[in-house]
């Protein structure tokens, strides 16, 4: 085969078209303005398959015709595509596509957007000569709880069983039987669960594969399409609102490839659900009563100046702007440097810097090339959805290695080369054993190093929650520089941070001790430290912006005690929630579909969120409710819309200086890839990011119990037969570690949402099969951990020492439990009578 | 006794119940000789030559030269394959049974003796699941093999391996098409596979993959042995060699006749087979099983038996097996029996044949009903010129065209049939079941 990439010229219908030798003749046709009809050929689903025949052309020297879709281009190529013979070949390909297709347009959903009818009319014989009985099957049914399937209207495309088999890999869809037989299903009827699967909505170019949430909801004619960003999870994915009457009726995927790669996870497709819950707060409350804005704003600054500089704010799911706002009004209007915008604990400013280093970050697009994958502390299929997908790709597609180190299993073991398991708490001892065994050293985490090692270009994702431990994220950046990533183009590292939109918020000024555009600043208290002067007495006010603390963050008891003792709490929340139940006002917060803002993805990509939907009546535009409150505290910020909000943000932000609007423009832009695009650290004198560690943090020096877990032997994941080495023993008293995780489904956005409530996640124990069998437990036992119910759950690849939890499930919420060190939980078993 | 007319070199003491057995392999065939010299004393390009040389085309239905497809497998350190083709599943063919059956360790040495001039680590012989009593004697035979040292690792102490593998399908035609063969054989669902990359290039496993049929393999031993002249001193210049010839249908001595390529296709009819029971005459017949375009008895009879007579009279050689229908035979209803086929065996992956054996077999039942229009003739025959050339595979067009000559060379019957469906043949006088034992002859 001759090597891709050389532009070459071929000739499609007499004329000349620039193609790339090897890149599928369909493709350079689109790209020369020829338009060949097709229904199976999607690149994002792999290699072509050539089932459909739609996209069949005559190709000159080639006596029969040609699938386009998997022709790969060569220099000179003459091809037609509107000769007789390929007329007749599109006309009975048409034909015979309706042979068995129902022609039910006027009450399908798909009328009006469906590839099928499009083709037909573009391409088909106009008239069908078909008489016979088609073919019947009971429709529509449930494919799963969300996906309705009518079989009567399939085109058996194959889309939406390769996607299931080749990009989500979950492998649940298959075709059963056999010719015109043959039928779309799961193994045994089984419901269709998987946490992409609508996505085959999206790509089945007929109506045989409708969302629940909306069919016979609206009509193509009916309905606008608004751009947006989805901001449920730090993946940020593009998408299209589909409104109808100004309300979200689907939300469809926006196809960015550097972003998302055209995808969606069903928590940002159905996630719109909530937006209309009973729960959803929708005018300003005080004291738990409706009140107007203007009684709401005085008695917020009210509050505010009565703090008299004792206030905090903590910043959760907000617009740069948002947030860019909120620590104006925190520093120069109030007077208090106790801003933050995580959960927990974190990085201090000068690391932030060094990890925001463009030569050190990767991009999303990186992964698709990257040699070798480090998936450090953190499980994308719960944390951001979208790059599990993006990972498996770049295994299949591009042959790269994956190396995985959790504490927790994750869903991408079954790729990984190799797997570490370190004990909870012992993440920044891992990652500083990782960088030195990379270097050399033979350690616990010598068979993840190396797969590292000389590896090329390395990409590690790695969770924010490991920097939560001192020492972990300057160790990283040991690994960054033990991997050559600052001189390697298309390696870096690559964030999931634990909040939505948490390296914008940072970014904009969000952190105890660095101002917009992480610049130096009068040191804050952080969020643990604001959480300990409010129960002291030391801070008596906090401002909430989009928090849930008694949900979302670690130690849930001492979170009570600080709502409790503060004088006065400001909450903004979308919905009513138990830190809403504890806050003298709360104000309502705009949707994703209703907002107006930006957001940087974890990448450094700013996007733009766009209003697409209409707000209840009482909710106003949050930066205008927060240029409102500054101007009330004597702070003029020449904020009144988003343009000047992000003028403002963009000047103060060096990062983001001179970015406009226009350059976001739909794709986003990552601020690193501007041209001259300031460094975070300039000015400052940090040693570079391939500077060695001085001697190792306390934390690395820490004798600490680590659980290896070898790499299975086989590719199919079988468990290994060796036992985990020097694992985390249990305590003398039977206790177990407890770790944690947060659960991809835990939170309002199923809880509070018919289409998706029963994904609804219950708390369990995942113990490990030694550990069950020491406390005579089995999958399905009722047990009481610490206090909180939980059903038993055997692991296999759970290692022995350890427990997990979830977090932020609304019964027996894990971060109860946490305390800010290694928990010890016991266990008990409840019998029937006691459950 | 083999009949004057043919030739045995294939099922040469194919009586011989011995045969089977390695002791009887080696003491009636000499079996094993060649694959001894073949490994200790010749080169891969040595063995790839003769076969090249010997002209020998493939037995499977395609008929493309069986040394030329081996020689398009790169060279290299890969894992390369071998694969047997015993999905033997075309109505009419039931060559390869015999073979299998009577001979198996002729087949084995040739898949040993193929493998090393792919240089294929690994051989599976696919056999359809149907033949469960063949693929026992098979798996007898190979271990038998590996015993004694002809297969397994280090053969004859040569530092070659090969592992030969029986594996039995689950009873689809389509997993005899090479690449669903593939698919099917690695565990996938048997469809077809986009080509290029061809198997030679990218087949099993992404290995390079050298995929022949029994009746092929089998022949590659003699080849070896005897040298590319003698193989070419039987047959046509264009089909050397002998042929196994299954004839079934309407005829006195239905079975396997072997004999040289370019014997008058009358005389395998006639004098092996017997021809048409007392008081009928041939009406017509399919020359290369039931994907082959039918040829009327005075088209074709006095043709030559060989790849490029049947080519040139607008039909094929196939994989040898005639099929004959005396003037019982209700040529509406052959169609329709044909369809059927094709439709159930289908694997639904590409639209014109998924959709237009489906619609054919709808369109068709009408006519033998009698509840067609005359419009509809026209429709089958636009239809199958619509499936042929447009789908991955070829199983569409093994119904295409068929049907289509059947309409096209008897238009008459069917109306006839759409006219008057009470007064037609007996729809049941097609095709006989295919018969035991090799031809009546023996």
């Amino acid at each position: 085969m001759s090597p891709a990439g050389r532009e070459v010229t071929i000739t499609i219908d007499g004329r000349e078209v620039p193609a790339v030798e090897g890149e599928m003749l369909h493709d350079a046709a689109r790209k020369g303005d020829v338009e060949i009809p097709y229904f199976c050929y999607e690149p994002k689903l792999g290699d072509p398959v050539g089932a459909c025949r739609m996209c069949l052309v005559e190709i000159e020297g080639i006596p029969k015709l040609q699938t386009s879709c998997s022709t790969p281009v060569r220099e000179g190529m003459v091809v037609h595509t509107r000769t007789e013979q390929v007329k007749e070949a599109q006309n009975s390909v048409v034909e015979f596509l309706l042979v068995n297709h129902p022609l039910d347009c006027p009450v399908c959903d798909k009328g009006g957007e469906c590839p099928l009818q499009d083709i037909s009319y573009g391409w088909g014989p106009g008239k069908s000569r078909v008489i016979d009985e088609k073919r019947h099957f009971e429709k529509p049914i449930e494919l799963s709880p969300l996906v309705a399937i009518d079989r009567e209207r399939c085109i058996l495309c194959y889309r939406c069983v390769r996607f299931s088999q080749e990009v989500s890999e979950d492998a649940q869809l298959q075709l059963i039987e056999r010719g015109d037989r043959t039928y779309v299903g799961t193994f045994d009827d089984r419901p269709y669960v998987a946490p992409f699967q609508g996505n085959i909505t999206d790509i089945c170019p007929v109506g045989a594969l409708t969302n629940y949430t909306y069919r016979f909801r609206a009509r193509p004619w009916d309905i606008e399409h608004a751009g947006s960003v989805c901001t449920i999870c730090p993946s940020q994915c593009n998408v299209s609102f589909t409104v109808r009457d100004e309300k979200v009726k689907r939300v469809i995927s926006r196809d960015n490839h550097e972003v998302d790669d055209g995808w969606l996870c069903d928590r940002g497709r159905y996630g719109f659900e909530m937006f209309d819950a009973p729960e959803r707060v929708r005018e300003p409350q005080l004291k738990g009563g409706a009140v107007s804005w203007e009684q709401a704003l005085e008695a917020v600054a009210e509050g505010l100046r009565r703090a008299g500089g004792k206030v905090a704010a903590i910043a959760g799911d907000a617009s740069n702007e948002e947030g860019f706002l909120l620590q104006r009004i925190l520093r120069d209007a109030l007077g208090s440097p106790h801003i933050d915008s995580r959960p927990s604990r974190g990085p201090k400013a000068d690391v932030l810097r060094r990890l925001a280093e463009p030569n050190v970050s990767a991009k999303v697009r990186d992964i698709d090339e990257a040699d070798a994958i480090l998936v450090l502390g953190t499980d994308p299929l719960h944390s951001s959805p979208i790059l599990d997908l993006r990972v498996r790709k770049a295994i299949r597609r591009n042959g790269a290695k994956l190396v995985v180190a959790t504490e927790r299993p994750t869903a991408l073991d079954g790729g990984a080369e190799a797997i570490a398991r370190y004990a909870p708490g012992q993440a920044a001892h891992f990652v500083g054993e990782l960088a030195s065994a990379i270097g050399g050293s033979d350690n616990v985490a010598t068979p993840v190093a190396e797969t590292l090692r000389d590896a090329g270009k390395v990409v590690v994702i790695w969770g924010e929650r490991i920097a939560r431990e001192d020492g972990a994220a300057e160790a990283l950046l040991d690994v960054a520089a033990a991997t050559n990533m600052s001189t390697t183009d298309g390696a870096g590292l690559l964030e999931i941070p634990d909040t939505t939109n948490a390296r914008g918020l940072r970014e904009a000024g969000c952190l105890p001790d660095a101002g917009p555009g992480l610049s130096d600043t009068t040191a804050g208290k952080s969020t643990e430290e604001i959480r300990e002067a409010l129960i002291s007495g030391e801070l008596t006010t906090l401002v909430l912006f989009g928090a849930d603390p008694l949900r979302d963050f670690p130690d849930t008891p001492a979170w009570e005690e600080a709502l409790t003792a503060a004088d006065f709490v400001l909450t903004f929340s979308m919905h009513d929630n138990a830190t809403t139940a504890k806050s003298d006002v709360v104000l309502p917060l705009e949707t994703h579909a209703e907002k107006d803002g930006t957001v940087t993805h974890p990448d450094g990509r700013l996007q733009r969120v766009r209003p697409s939907a209409s707000r209840p009546e009482n909710v106003v535009p949050n930066i205008l409710v927060l240029s409102e409150l500054a101007t009330k505290l004597g702070l003029d910020t020449g904020i009144d819309s988003q343009p000047t909000a992000f003028q403002a943000l963009t000047n103060a932000v060096t990062l983001y200086n001179g970015i406009e609007d226009e350059q976001i423009g739909g794709r986003g832009l990552r601020w690193q890839d501007r041209e001259g695009a300031t460094s975070a650290r300039t000015g400052t004198e940090q040693p570079g990011p391939g500077g060695p560690p001085e001697g190792g943090s306390p934390d690395t020096q820490r004798d600490a119990p680590i659980s290896m877990v070898q790499p299975d032997p086989t590719p199919r994941g079988v468990a290994s037969a060796d036992p985990p080495s020097g694992g985390p023993s249990t305590a003398a008293n039977g206790d177990l570690l407890l770790g944690t995780y947060r659960d991809l489904w835990a939170g309002p956005v199923t809880e509070l949402n018919p289409p998706l409530k029963f994904l609804t996640p219950q708390q369990r124990v995942e113990i490990s099969r030694t550990d069950a069998e020491r406390l005579d437990l089995k999958s399905g036992d009722k047990v009481r951990v610490n206090g909180i119910e939980a059903e038993a759950h055997v692991k296999e690849r759970v290692p022995a020492g350890v427990v997990f939890m979830a977090e932020g499930v609304s019964d027996g919420n894990a971060n109860a439990l946490l305390n800010g060190g290694p928990v010890q939980v016991k266990i008990e078993k409840l019998d029937e009578a006691t459950a | 006794m083999a009949h004057r007319l043919e030739k045995r070199v294939l099922l040469e003491h194919a009586e011989d119940p011995d045969l089977r057995t390695l002791d009887g392999y080696r003491r009636l065939a000499g079996g094993y000789e060649t694959l001894e010299r073949a490994y200790k004393e010749m080169e891969q390009d040595e063995v790839l030559q003769e076969l090249e040389d010997s002209g020998l085309r493939g037995r499977g239905g395609a008929g493309f030269s069986m040394g030329k497809k081996a020689s398009f497998l790169p060279r290299g350190d890969m894992a390369k394959y071998l694969c047997c083709n015993a999905d033997e599943s075309e109505p009419g063919a039931f060559k390869d049974r015999e073979l299998m059956q009577r001979n198996p360790h002729q087949l084995i040495e040739g898949i040993a003796i193929a493998a090393l001039a792919a240089d294929a680590g690994h051989a599976f012989i696919f056999i359809r699941g149907e033949y469960d009593e063949q693929a026992d004697i098979l798996d007898a035979a190979v271990a038998e093999a590996y015993e004694a040292g002809y297969l397994g690792t280090n053969i004859l102490g040569c530092h070659r391996d090969l592992e030969l593998v029986v594996h039995r399908g689950a009873g689809a035609y389509i997993c005899g098409e090479e690449t669903a063969l593939l698919d099917a054989l690695e565990g996938k669902r048997g469809n077809p596979r986009l080509k290029p990359p061809f198997p030679a290039v990218q087949g099993l496993y992404g290995g390079p993959t050298l995929i022949n049929n029994v009746e092929t393999l089998s022949n590659v031993p003699h080849i070896v042995r005897r040298g590319a002249e003698w193989f070419k001193g039987f047959g046509t210049e264009q089909s050397p060699g002998t042929k196994v010839v299954s004839v079934s249908g309407g005829v006195r001595k239905p079975g396997n006749y072997e004999v040289e390529l370019g014997i008058p296709t009358r005389e395998l009819i006639y004098d092996l087979a017997g021809g048409p029971e007392e008081g009928h005459e041939i009406k017509a017949f399919f020359p290369g099983g039931s994907s082959s375009p039918v040829l009327k008895a005075e088209e074709g009879l006095d043709l030559p038996y060989s790849f490029e007579a049947m080519a040139e009279a607008g039909s094929m050689l196939g994989s040898g097996s005639i099929i004959v229908c005396d003037d019982r035979v209700s040529i509406p209803h052959l169609a329709l029996r044909t369809a059927r086929f094709y439709h159930h065996e289908s694997c639904g992956k590409c639209v014109p044949c998924r959709e237009g054996t489906n619609w054919t077999v709808k369109m068709l039942e009408r006519m033998v009903r009698g509840e067609a229009t005359p419009m509809d003739l026209d429709i089958v025959s636009s239809v199958q010129q619509n499936i042929i050339g447009h789908c991955l595979c070829v199983l569409g067009d093994s119904m295409a065209m068929p049907v289509g000559a059947m309409v096209r060379k008897f238009r008459e019957e069917f109306e006839e049939v759409m006219a008057n469906p009470d007064l037609v043949l007996d729809p049941h006088a097609v095709v006989q079941g295919a018969p035991e034992t090799l031809g009546a002859s023996t």
